[in-house]
């Protein structure tokens, strides 16, 4: 467990972006693979497993708060724009918790912005084949998705972030 | 030249490229097409950004935590906590 404690939690980190929740949902992965070892099917890698279970507890954290709050592609909510600027204003006013400042530091790099305006379905793509090298086969496996709709979200996910990395670099 | 001589390369051929893989025929639309070389060139850096991501760790004592709440059955037919 050790040996996926790191990449797991990372992919979830970067998925939603919040140390503390990225850790109750690597909690509840690593949970829910532990109990359900006997079910485990051999012929899936034990690796592509818990980033399946690891990944659908992103997306569906991520589905429910879309539904709560904002769309998943970080679409402003139904709040007006004066309620909106209001409450940005409120967080500046408090500053930033230790853990949003840790937050920050972690995930504030160019490359990691970008990838935090991609849609979630392309994050998870980007990150399982180009951060933790997975075979696109293995990828549409764990996100029970047909192998060319997993290409053509990671070669989406590759132009969006190329168009992002070099806008901020003209 | 071929007719494949003259295909820009596919995503997929890029990514080929970028880890050494593409074979020598489509190696060669390459070394001919600046745009090819261009794209490919961009590509292969936004692969080296992405592989050199850093990994995060939990808080400390993650394991210990998860462990706290997970029954492993044990040879014996019991389980352990
Ligand atoms: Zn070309």
């Amino acid at each position: 467990m050790r040996r996926y404690e790191r990449p797991v939690f990372s992919l979830l980190y970067r998925m939603v972006r919040d140390r503390a929740l990225a850790e109750d949902l690597a909690q509840e992965t690593f949970i829910k693979v532990l109990n359900g070892i006997k079910s485990y099917r051999p012929e899936f890698k034990f690796s592509s497993w818990i980033f399946k279970v690891a990944n659908n507890a992103a997306i569906d954290h991520l589905r429910r708060r879309s539904i709560d709050t904002m769309s998943l592609d970080g679409a402003p909510d139904a709040m007006t724009p004066n309620a909106r600027a209001a409450s940005a204003l409120q967080l500046s006013d408090h500053g930033e918790t230790p853990l949003q400042e840790v937050e920050a530091r972690e995930l504030g790099g160019a490359i990691d912005r970008a990838i935090g305006r991609l849609r979630p379905e392309y994050r998870a793509c980007i990150l399982l084949r180009h951060v933790e090298g997975y075979a696109y086969e293995e990828i549409a496996q764990m996100l029970d998705l047909p192998l060319g709709t997993v290409k053509t979200y990671i070669h989406r996910a590759r132009n969006e972030l190329r168009g992002y990395l070099e806008d901020r670099r003209v | 030249m071929s007719d494949t001589d003259l295909q820009h390369l596919t995503p997929d051929e890029v990514e080929l490229w970028a880890q050494g893989l593409l074979p020598a025929a489509r190696a060669l639309h390459l070394s001919q097409c600046p745009a090819c070389l261009a794209t490919a060139e961009r590509e292969r850096k936004l692969f080296v950004e992405l592989a050199q991501l850093q990994r995060f760790s939990p808080e400390f004592g993650f394991v210990e935590r998860v462990m706290a709440k997970v029954r492993i059955p044990t040879p014996s037919g019991g389980f352990k906590q």
